[in-house]
């Protein structure tokens, strides 16, 4: 008898403390979700209270006059150009290390994948010289170049783990089928790897719809900017219109939030993939 | 990492059969890629960092004088170095405890596990534009919840602008970054300790092992590998934090949160020094102290390792 | 077509030391169903895998009707290869596994339909052309991955020991199935095994690998009767052979006296030899009364160790006196003995092999090769 009263006691104790640590891990957003459909002067005179009319014209207002539609429209070509390119260069790449032995193999994996530890500041000064160089710096080619170039080792790292786990008898068989090794990558290596490879295009696309520094370095015009540098530009200007900032923050949240209600285990996964040995 | 496969291509000279332009046809793409736009802008930073170098003009050699000024005499960079030191050395600590607690709480199959590890998991998945613009406003000395709270208590002697006093921004920006970080380990922690084989704990259990005991000495030590990626992953993001600085303090105030990103960041592209070597050295001594700090700490749990076992 | 020749076919991994496939010369003519067999790791699948194409050959010539192969990649030699893994397409339905290797030679829809409903009619997989490999039984991979194969019509079948992945009952069943389908196509095959009873119930012709050599070619019964070596000898049979060491005395009548335990076997030995190993198997000893009339015989006498009644058979294990080794001797199924009775065996000396003692190869004149 007592010790199930107290292991209620414990189990009631533990649920309370759980509850607390939610509404502190994901409050803020609740708060912010609330706030972008109340006008700035509701939330100055009750900053903490549920809106009491669902004021979503802000959001129209937001993505023509506060000139969102053109971020998020810029972000969006930039991350799926990006993630594009990643997810066939890695994957030829993770293919290569995984399924062929050749000289420098270890070398040239190591030498890729050790830049995942590299701060970005190691190269952002120097891409920026060379994007002026050659004509893309403020172009929203030159921050797909560079984000490729960020990205590359993580996907790199998760594809080429789970290419080296398909059998090697499955690559032969389609060998005796007649296949050449390019046949074979885009008929066996990318359909089998599914999984992986959709672990690895949701991780980027995440990452690269919040990345930041890169993009506040590469891009100077307001239309090419994405949202993140839209969304920090209208902080600078309307510092006061609390309001409408928190409907250009809910615009950027909002894409995250989807993947994430339809994909939240795939998107655990790509982003532990790098700490979880 | 060494794997059976790839068997078509022993090493035989003369003889066909090793698809040799596919091998090549793989990779470059990859490889044009990392060499143009991470080895090469690496190697020109660090180049970059013997010169002055002004727009419009031919880069003039300076020798070791820009690493001379910023280590001898550069008391923003000493600034810098030591404020995101303290982030990168504290951080590590405190979020991977917390982790370790959620993450015992939910190991112990409470109802709503899942729900819980969803929402925990949200903070890691925002722009840290987001998060530093929604933290500035938590933050807020007039309507911020973070008084709001404090004054509710009673405690209004202690309500404050935290992002706005140089001895309180530091702390409250690692408190925001252990808010978004925490949830993440948490996960992570779980995972290792859901692949544990189960009849350790259980025989813990029956032993009448005590919480902190179990922790100490079950769970710490078997998932410590775990523990040791975490802790470096984690120092690493820190020593690089920029974003989150640059939305809500700018380094300010009085220098209080400059980290050297933000430094770097100013002086190339925000102040008009206009000269690009400086912050190259900059960039340049940061990294080898990152590499050196990844070695330090991975040989450091490791051979901790060695030593217990 | 599908003659397929290997002329001093040599294999080294990287910068082993040891060839994995060392010298292996084989003539295989069209049509011919040729088994290699040998332990694990005697380089039978390297050898296979050099025939399709899959690994570079260091050294010798691989020729197919007459062409040389050596640089052909594999999907220009017309081979088709069964794995032992099956290597099915898992994101593939059956129906698009048997297809794929038709689509890539661009055959025309009708005929791959034709092809492949034909091979499904063929291996009763006509029910399951819409599945995925995961929603199929073992037995029912292994005939897709046969199926593949056998679409594509090839000029040789290769396959690396397919059955070993099935249970006991199917094993027997599919070698059934894989040596009717030998007879109806007619194809050349060569087949990988370590399973002597597949090597011997299935294969026209057999060859034996020991570490990286031929260690003997031929006729499944030829092989079985006259081993080129010791080793073969006791590769081929269960129970293994006994082989036992013994002194020759030579005679007069080029018959030389050789001593077996307590007795002395006259047989014919070359000349030069004081020391022979005598291979004798199991079902070369008759019990009193089981001998058959023709058989020329010579005595043993032994004690019985254990009896194991098998129903149709019956296996005892023997010492006989000045033998080191214990015998086994494969008797009638009637035989009434038990563990510790003393025996009287009849040997059939012409069924008895002898192999020199020191480097194992046999002497009488009877082994052929080839
Ligand atoms: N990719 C490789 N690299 C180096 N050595 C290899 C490789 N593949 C096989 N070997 C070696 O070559 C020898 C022959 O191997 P092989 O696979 O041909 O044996 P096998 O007769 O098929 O054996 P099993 O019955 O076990 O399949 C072995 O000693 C093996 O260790
Ligand atoms: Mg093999």
């Amino acid at each position: 008898m007592t010790t199930s009263i107290r292991f209620d006691l414990k189990h009631g104790f533990l649920v309370v403390a759980l509850a607390l640590y939610t509404a502190f891990a994901a409050g803020p957003f609740l708060w912010v979700a609330s706030m972008s459909l109340r006008t700035t002067t509701e939330i100055s005179a009750e900053p903490y209270a549920l809106p009491d009319t669902l004021h979503f014209s802000k959001f129209a207002i937001a993505w023509t006059d506060g000139n969102y539609g053109t971020y998020f429209g810029n972000s969006v070509i930039v991350v799926l150009s990006a993630v594009a390119v990643l997810t066939v260069i890695g994957a030829m790449a993770a293919h290569c290390f995984a399924r062929y032995r050749f000289p420098f193999r270890r070398f040239l994996y190591f030498l890729v994948f050790s830049t995942i530890i590299f701060p970005p500041q190691i190269t952002i000064i120097a891409l920026f010289q060379i994007l002026v160089e050659y004509g893309l710096f403020n172009t929203r080619t030159g921050l797909v170049l560079a984000y490729v170039a960020f990205q590359l080792p993580i996907t790199v790292y998760i594809l080429e783990s789970f290419f080296a786990r398909i059998p090697s008898d499955l690559y032969d068989a389609a060998r005796m089928d007649g296949y050449s090794e390019w046949e074979i990558f885009w008929r066996i290596s990318l359909p089998v790897a599914m999984p992986a490879l959709s672990t690895t295009v949701i991780l980027n696309t995440i990452l690269l719809w919040n990345e930041f520094l890169y993009a506040v370095v590469l891009i100077t015009d307001d239309d090419k900017r994405t949202l993140p540098l839209g969304i920090q530009k209208y902080m600078g200007d309307q510092l006061i219109d609390i309001g409408m900032l928190a409907t250009g923050l809910m615009i950027a949240i909002v894409p995250v939030v989807i993947v994430y209600v339809f994909f939240s285990e795939k998107l655990i996964q790509g982003m532990t993939a790098g700490a979880i040995k | 990492m060494e794997h059976t496969a790839g068997r078509l291509t022993s090493s035989e000279p003369g003889l066909g059969l090793r698809p040799v332009g596919a091998i090549a046809g793989f990779l470059a793409p990859a490889l044009i890629i990392y060499f143009a736009f991470t080895a090469y802008p690496v190697v020109r930073t660090i180049w970059n960092s013997f010169f002055q170098v002004f727009p419009n003009r031919p880069d003039e050699f300076v020798g070791w004088a820009n690493y001379a000024t910023l280590l001898f005499e550069d008391r923003f960079f000493h600034r810098a170095v030591g404020n995101t030191l303290v982030w990168a050395l504290i951080s590590p600590v405190v979020e991977i405890a917390i982790a370790l607690l959620l993450a015992l709480a939910l190991y112990a199959r409470v109802p709503g596990s899942r729900f819980f590890r969803l929402a925990w998991f949200t903070p890691v998945l925002m722009s840290y534009v987001v998060v530093g613009i929604i933290w500035t406003w938590i933050f807020n000395f007039d309507w911020g919840i973070a008084n709001g709270m404090l004054r509710a208590v009673g405690l209004d002697h202690w309500a404050q602008a935290w992002l706005g006093h140089p001895d309180t921004a530091l702390p409250s920006l690692i408190f925001v970054t252990t808010w978004m970080w925490a949830g993440f380990n948490m996960v992570v922690l779980l995972a290792a300790m859901h692949s544990l084989p189960s009849e350790v704990l259980e025989a813990a259990e029956l032993d009448n092992c005590g919480w902190m005991a179990k922790l100490r000495y079950i769970v710490i030590p078997l998932v410590r590998p775990t523990i040791l990626n975490l802790m470096v992953l984690s120092f690493v993001g820190k020593m690089r934090v920029f974003d989150l600085v640059w939305i809500t303090t700018r380094g300010g105030p009085l220098w209080s949160t400059e980290t050297v990103s933000t430094y770097v960041y100013k002086r190339a592209f925000n102040w008009n020094t206009f000269d690009l070597g400086y912050p190259c050295a900059i960039a340049t001594i940061w990294f080898v102290v990152v590499l050196g700090g990844v070695l330090i700490l991975t040989g450091l749990l490791r051979s901790r390792d060695k030593l217990e076992y | 077509m599908g003659n397929v020749k290997l002329d001093r076919l040599t294999k080294r991994y990287g910068d082993a030391d040891a060839a994995a496939v060392d010298d292996v010369s084989l003539d295989i003519e069209r049509g011919e169903f040729m088994v290699l067999l040998g332990p694990s790791g005697c380089g039978k699948s390297t050898t296979l895998r050099m025939i399709a194409g899959l690994e570079p050959i260091t050294g010798g010539t691989l020729s197919i009707d007459g062409e040389v192969m050596n640089r052909v990649p594999a999907r220009d030699r017309d081979i088709a290869m069964v794995f032992q893994s099956y290597a099915l397409y898992p994101h593939m339905t059956v129906f698009d596994n048997l297809a794929f290797g038709l689509k890539r030679r661009g055959f025309a829809r009708e005929e791959i339909d034709r092809r492949v409903t034909d091979a499904a009619g063929i291996l009763g997989l006509a029910p399951y052309l819409a599945r995925k490999p995961h929603a199929l039984s073992g037995g029912q991979r292994q005939r897709v991955a046969l199926g593949r194969a056998i679409v594509r019509d090839p000029k040789v079948f290769l396959f690396d020991e397919p059955l070993s992945n099935l249970d006991a009952a199917l094993r027997v069943s599919m070698r059934n199935e894989l040596v009717k389908l030998h007879q109806r196509l007619g194809t050349t095959m060569i087949y990988v095994t370590h399973d002597q009873v597949e090597a011997m119930s299935m294969g026209s012709r057999i060859c034996i690998m020991q570490d990286g050599r031929v260690a003997q070619v031929g006729r499944p019964l030829d092989v079985y009767r006259h081993p080129a070596n010791t080793f073969v000898a006791s590769f081929l049979g269960s129970p293994q052979i006994n082989l036992v060491e013994s002194g020759v005395t030579p005679g007069e009548d080029g018959r030389s006296t050789l001593v077996v335990g307590g007795a002395r076997i006259h047989a014919h030995c070359p000349p030069g030899h004081s020391r022979v190993i005598v291979g004798i198997r199991p079902e070369d000893f008759y019990l009193p009364g089981e001998a058959p009339d023709d058989a020329v015989g010579a005595s043993l006498a032994a004690r019985v160790l254990a009896v194991e009644a098998l129903g149709a058979e019956t296996v005892l294990l023997l010492d006989v006196e000045g033998v080191e080794k214990d015998v086994t001797a494969r008797v009638g199924r009637s035989a009434h003995t038990a563990a510790g009775d003393l025996v009287e065996l009849t040997v059939d000396t012409r069924a008895m092999r002898l192999f020199d003692a020191a480097s194992g190869v046999a002497l009488d004149p009877g082994s052929t090769t080839g």
